[in-house]
């Protein structure tokens, strides 16, 4: 029974053969066994060492046994108490036994009485001690488990995704705040509601129980998408929640916010049909022409068939120049490592567009000049984009520029910046072409602007230049009296 | 013959304008543009045609239906003949049919850019023919 350390027991008791019949015994039984001669010594031995079991003569000089008692209890409870009385009465006994002793022993007892109390005393006292150390290990499980929970808890709770759990009937179990906020519930109330009728969305609910019906498999996922009752797009993924056996406990679903991806899909699509009606016009256009010669509606006159080839050639180019636009586009949305950047000086660059476009410039009588500030510090850079965009802003210049105008190209700080401006003096744009004139496709309505081509692309491309170097584009324009772009890039600072 | 037919094209691509006008002009019809809704309306006011042949998508999505409307609610207007002529089906994904639009299009009829010569002729002929009916 206590194989490891052999139970320690007091005796208390004024008659000294008491003492030395019962440590015998006891010792015998390898037991510790020690004495007091009353019950005052025998109680400050009890707080000096740990006992496992006194032994207590109820009539005692100085302090009785019914008083050690008491101290015994309130002292430490585990300490089995036998009371012996030379008064076998049933009275003390009774009265003993109510206030906690655990046995008593009638004086005189044979050594067979006296083990086999004390005997059944220490077994007791290792099952209450095996009663608290078990449980004290359930408690610390206990305390594990309500952390685990809790822990889990937190991270349900911290997901980006709506997280909602049902039971088995459909009723809700758990909720986390992104699902509360998606789908506009209030939790508290939610939860332990049933399904049906809460989500506002016959179909949600409907999946969801339909979940709860099917035989399950842990692979089962139902995916829908809804729109929520905000018009953001939500995406729900219903799982079945299945134990071993195959039996559906509850679902769970989970709420994916995709508003976004959804946005970035429609304009996908919106830029590709919108790219798709611009490549046909030019390739309508030519197989118009074509048709008029084909039908011989030019009569053989062999002018008026050189003209309609020259335009067929024209749109041709024109179509060459949306593609190539396209695929500049294409690239300055490339970002990040696949572009090579290097610090770089701005009046070179801009002062090769310059050149590139004098011819452009004369030939139109247009009269195209650059100032640059004498030192101007470097901008972090790729320079064939930034060459790109130069030629962009010089060549639109140029383009709506009537004869005998200006563009003036330059190069100055502004503030802590680079600034970079193209100004005309061609046809000028209204209010509303402004604030749309940086878009794909647009192109200012001006009787006079019809006549010009262009993709519609260039200043688009422009501006994803210039955010991609952390810049500013803007335009300042008069109808009739020019245009200003203008460009910010911030200074290459090193280190 | 008898005298020649006018005929009003709006539509604010030149190419298509120039094309189409070379087909109608090749056909003995005259032809006179627009290149805007204020234009054309403009024209329409000081003039008389016998038909009118429209881009849907000018300018806005809608310029032609606008357009369109206008004339149709116009007394002097209304029974011109309408051709209108669209590649909405390219930028909206929608096939416009002329049975099923015809109600609200208020237009007389409905085709696809581009138009080959000869069904473009075709299709003027018949919508004179069927106003002369009238």
């Amino acid at each position: 029974m206590t194989a490891a350390a052999p139970s320690r027991i007091l005796i208390v008791d004024d008659e000294e053969i008491i003492r030395i019949g019962c440590q015998r015994i006891l010792e015998d039984a390898n037991l510790i066994v020690d004495q007091a001669e009353n019950g005052r010594a025998g109680w400050e031995m009890i707080q000096q060492t740990p006992y496992d079991m006194v032994l207590l003569d109820l009539m005692m000089p100085e302090m009785g046994g019914l008083e050690v008692l008491d101290e015994v209890q309130k002292y430490d409870d585990k300490i089995i108490p036998i009371i012996i009385t030379g008064f076998a009465t049933i009275e003390t006994a009774v009265d003993a036994m109510r206030k906690g002793a655990y046995d008593y022993l009638p004086k005189p007892f044979s050594p067979d009485e006296l083990r086999t109390k004390v005997n059944r005393g220490l077994e007791k006292r290792w099952l209450m001690l095996q009663t608290e150390q078990l449980r004290e290990e359930r408690d610390r499980n206990l305390l594990e488990l309500t952390n685990e929970k809790s822990r889990t808890l937190t991270l349900i709770n911290c997901m980006r995704e709506g997280f909602v759990a049902t039971n088995r009937s459909g009723q809700i179990v758990l909720m986390n705040p992104a699902a509360q906020h998606m789908l506009r519930l209030n939790r508290e109330k939610a939860i332990g509601s049933a399904v049906a009728g809460l989500f506002g969305n016959p179909e949600l609910e409907q999946k969801i129980a339909a979940t709860l019906e099917t035989v399950a498999r842990t692979t089962t996922v139902t995916h829908m998408e809804f729109k929520a009752s905000d018009a953001r797009v939500l995406q729900a993924n219903i799982s079945p929640i299945v134990v071993d056996q195959g039996e559906t406990l509850g679902t769970v679903t989970i709420l994916i916010d995709v508003t976004e991806d959804k946005k970035v899909e429609q304009m996908k699509s919106d830029f590709v049909s919108l790219v798709s009606h611009e490549l046909k016009s030019p390739v309508a256009a030519i197989a118009g022409y074509l048709n008029l010669i084909i039908d011989g509606l030019t009569g053989g006159n062999p002018e008026k068939e050189r003209d309609i080839i020259v335009r067929s050639r024209d749109k041709a180019d024109s179509l060459l120049a949306l593609i190539n636009d396209l695929l500049d586009m294409a690239r300055a949305e490339r970002r990040g490592a696949a572009k090579v950047r290097a610090p770089l000086d701005i009046v070179p660059l801009l002062g090769e567009s310059v050149q590139f476009y004098q011819n452009d410039a004369r030939s139109k009588s247009v009269s195209l000049t650059l100032t640059a500030a004498e030192t101007l510090p470097q901008i972090l850079g790729n320079s064939d984009d930034l060459s790109r965009l130069f030629a962009n802003l010089i060549s639109n210049a140029i383009k709506y520029t009537l004869a005998n105008g200006k563009v003036e190209v330059s190069a100055r700080m502004h503030e802590d910046q680079v600034e970079i401006s193209v100004s005309d003096t061609g046809i000028g744009m209204s209010g509303q072409d402004l604030e749309k004139i940086f878009g794909e496709f647009y192109r200012a309505k001006n009787a006079l602007a019809r006549k010009i081509t262009g993709t519609g692309l260039g200043l688009a491309i422009c501006r994803r230049i210039v955010q991609d170097h952390h810049g500013h584009i803007a335009v300042e324009s008069q109808l009739d009296v020019g245009s200003t772009f203008r460009v910010t890039l911030p200074v290459y600072k090193n280190k | 013959m008898d005298e020649q037919k006018r005929i009003l094209l709006v539509d604010d691509d030149p190419d298509f304008i120039d094309i189409n006008r070379m087909i109608l002009e090749a056909a003995d019809y005259a032809v006179d543009e627009a290149h805007s809704v204020p234009e054309a309306l403009e024209k329409l006011s000081n003039a008389t045609y016998d038909v009118l042949i429209l881009d849907l998508m000018m300018e806005d999505r809608d310029s032609g239906f606008a357009l369109a409307y206008a004339v149709r609610s116009d007394e002097r207007l209304r029974t011109i003949p309408i051709l209108m002529l669209t590649s909405a089906e390219e930028k909206t994904g929608f096939m416009f049919q002329l049975s099923q639009d015809q109600e609200w299009m208020k237009v007389d009829d409905f085709a696809a850019k581009p138009l080959k010569p000869a069904d473009l002729i075709a299709r003027i002929e018949k919508l004179l023919g069927r106003n002369a009916d009238q």
